[in-house]
């Protein structure tokens, strides 16, 4: 096969080559192959390109990281700060493969499936190739395409229709690597009508290794997901992720993202509310010190009338770091009585932190209710004497501003538990014990 | 308790407000500050609490025998010093309670004393709350997050009670306060006068002083204080306003 092959991309296209044959289905290795090809003539996007230009992908080109080879080991007590306090149907992804000694599913309901990648294809190959929908066109497809064809693991979790899980899906994603590596993961959610479930995800790790995670989730009529995701890589990682979600009739996906690791990240999340009445609520925070560089980009497409979004993302911005949000909404012809919602607010904690945000709506549809705002602001010194007047030292003040700003995003977490998990993150952060 | 030494103070990069105070307050005392609108009163609660953009370019203030202009904002609260806003600042997202609950313990770390737990703080939070009037439910909101301005100023007396401060500077606490809440407001102050706590009234009107009674009265005109006595200045003050100032100064 000749490909055309975009500068950058020759690492990976001799690191895909190398792979060694393994068994799999053939459906897989066309899409895989496709992928590749997707990929090479695509390349690394520039920032000649809207939707990255604000990104700096230097971190990423200066340097090869070939995939993982295999996973790696890792001590408990290792990813125990991510845990959930609670009981959960726990799945644990070290250096991007499936670790079964960390990990504890715990009996499912009848009509309910969770299990990695890997032995979803190898035992329930329908539900794995819903994972691969290479059809929609949003941002990001160069490394979507790069993830389809390295891919070596990931996780699936698929309810029948009518059933709920009472605990939550935990996912750990943990990186690890000696020596620059990529970490491809490939996932699923596929929930049918009516169904309920809960998925929290981290990302954590240690060494100069690049997350690339895709997961693809499909909601059935009445369908909820409830997604809370943490994003606290280690600080040498770059974390790229993207989820593309299609939400059935009156299907309802909330989310929220938490973004305070990785040197270099990104989030893409593309949502398109494709049945009547869907309802996506996208919330969450990205805090942000050093040299960090983080983007959040979301793009919801409302195809089918009725559809509701409700969007707030808080951006706390340090030091030298730089946050970058691009929210789009789109409302299609046919998505009358669409209803919008989105707002991203910004608070710089330094002269040299900055922050791009770039809310954008395009509505095709004339019987609609959007709105959107961006802010950017700094600290509010008045605020903050009032407090100290009140012998509450400097640093424990700024922090209680620095939450008091986030916390009405955090506070759209509707579990208290679940909350309070985050909560505990964003304390951790405050304190500078995060890594 | 403080000692005022020919103070002067200036805006950051601006014209001098301050021009050669002299002050004396001693413990158990209570002064009152009057004078009209841009004669220094608020400037001189703000360098005595620490607020950033002011700087103090002459003279010395001394609290407790040591000099206060060396210490910020925080250190200087901790060491007992209370300024009761005259805007209390609104601050979302956090919560009056757990904003209150910090800063006494950081008080209470200052003077040796151990943390309140939760338990103990809320029964010390009780017995003030009565004193105020002031509803349960405003201390769940967000710090002065949808108070009526009367509610704010019966909110800093009310932290300055639950802060039990060594020095109280109460600026303009009484304006847009209604008679009720005047009273209120007044008596709360009252409880809280006590032989070893120092307080400074600055205001712009007589009213809070018939209910406050002062031991001293001075009269701050253009940065200087132009007159002082006992209560029976404020009465006469009310009787001819701040025009007279024009003989006297």
């Amino acid at each position: 096969m000749t490909i055309l092959a975009k500068p950058g991309t020759a690492p990976y296209l001799a690191a895909f080559r190398a792979r060694a044959a393994e068994a799999e289905p053939q459906w897989l290795s066309e899409q895989r192959d496709a992928a590749l090809a997707r990929f090479a003539a695509l390349g690394f996007p520039t920032r000649r390109e809207e939707a990255w230009r604000f990104t700096n992908l230097r971190p990423l080109e200066s340097v090869t990281f070939p995939p993982a080879r295999e996973g790696a080991a890792l001590a408990p007590e290792q990813a125990a700060p991510w845990r959930l306090a609670g009981p959960a149907h726990r799945l644990v992804l070290v250096a991007g493969r499936f670790a079964p000694e960390l990990s504890e599913i715990g009996p499912l309901p009848e009509g309910a499936w969770l299990a990695p990648t890997a032995r979803t294809l190898a035992e329930r190959p329908d539900l794995a190739r819903q994972a691969f929908d290479e059809t929609d066109t949003s941002g990001g497809q160069a490394f979507t395409a790069l993830n389809a064809a390295l891919f070596a693991d990931g996780f699936v979790l698929a309810l029948e229709e009518g059933v709920a899980l009472d605990r939550p899906v935990e996912i750990i994603h943990y990186g690890q690597a000696e020596a620059p590596a990529s970490l491809h993961t490939r996932s699923a959610v596929l929930l049918g009508a009516r169904s309920r479930a809960t998925l929290v995800e981290s990302f954590a790790g240690e060494g100069p290794y690049w997350t690339n995670a895709v997961a693809v989730l499909r909601l059935g009529p009445q369908s909820e997901l409830r997604h809370l995701r943490l994003q606290d890589e280690g600080a040498d990682a770059i974390h790229l992720a993207a989820i593309r979600a299609t939400l059935g009739r009156a299907a309802q996906y909330r989310s929220f993202t938490l973004t305070v690791g990785a040197r270099l990240s990104r989030y893409d999340a593309f949502v398109r509310l494709d049945g009547d009445k869907a309802q996506c609520n996208l919330d969450g925070a990205y805090l942000l010190r050093g040299e960090r560089e983080a983007t959040t980009a979301t793009f919801v497409d409302h195809v089918a009338p009725g559809g509701v979004t409700r969007e707030l993302f808080k951006g706390v911005v340090g030091d030298r770091a730089h946050g970058v949000f691009l929210g789009r909404i789109a409302v299609r012809p046919d998505a009358q009585k669409s209803d919008a919602l989105q707002l991203n607010r910004n608070l710089l904690l330094s002269p040299r932190a900055a922050v791009d945000t770039k809310p954008e709506l395009e509505i095709l549809a004339d019987d609609v209710k959007c709105s959107h705002g961006a802010t950017v602001g700094d600290l509010d010194e008045a605020a903050l004497f009032y407090l100290r007047a009140r012998g509450i030292p400097e640093e424990e003040a700024r922090g209680m501003l620095i939450e008091g700003f986030v916390v009405d995003a955090l506070e759209r977490i509707e579990d208290r538990a679940m909350r309070e998990h985050f909560a505990r993150h964003l304390g951790r952060w405050l304190a500078r014990e995060h890594r | 308790m403080l000692e005022i030494k020919n103070l002067h103070a200036r805006i950051a990069e601006g014209r001098e407000i301050l021009k050669g105070i002299d002050l004396v307050v001693g413990a158990g005392e209570v002064h009152a500050i009057m004078g009209p609108n841009g004669s220094g009163k608020s400037t001189l609660a703000g360098v005595l609490a620490g607020r950033p953009g002011y700087v103090v370019s002459e003279g010395s203030i001394l609290y407790e025998g040591r000099d206060l202009t060396p210490l910020t904002p925080d250190e200087r609260a901790r060491a007992g010093i209370f300024l009761a806003f005259q805007y209390p600042v609104e601050i979302p997202g956090v919560n009056n309670m757990y904003f209150l609950r910090a800063a006494l313990n950081a008080v209470r770390r200052e003077r040796g004393e151990a943390d309140l737990d939760a338990g103990q703080f809320l029964k010390a939070v009780r017995a003030k709350l009565k004193l105020l009037e002031i509803e349960d439910d405003l201390l769940k909101r967000g710090v002065n997050v949808g108070f009526s301005g009367g509610e704010k100023k019966r909110n800093e007396i009310f932290q300055m009670a639950m802060l039990e401060p060594k020095l109280a500077l109460l600026d303009e606490t009484d304006s847009g306060l209604d008679i009720d809440a005047l009273r209120v407001v007044a008596g709360g102050i009252n409880k809280l006068r006590s032989p070893e706590r120092a307080i400074v009234l600055i205001t712009h009107y007589q009213r809070l002083l018939d209910y406050v009674e002062p031991d001293r009265i001075h009269v701050l005109s253009d940065g200087r204080f132009v007159m002082s006595g006992d209560k029976s200045l404020a009465a006469e003050l009310e009787k001819h306003g701040y025009a007279m100032l024009g003989t006297a100064a």
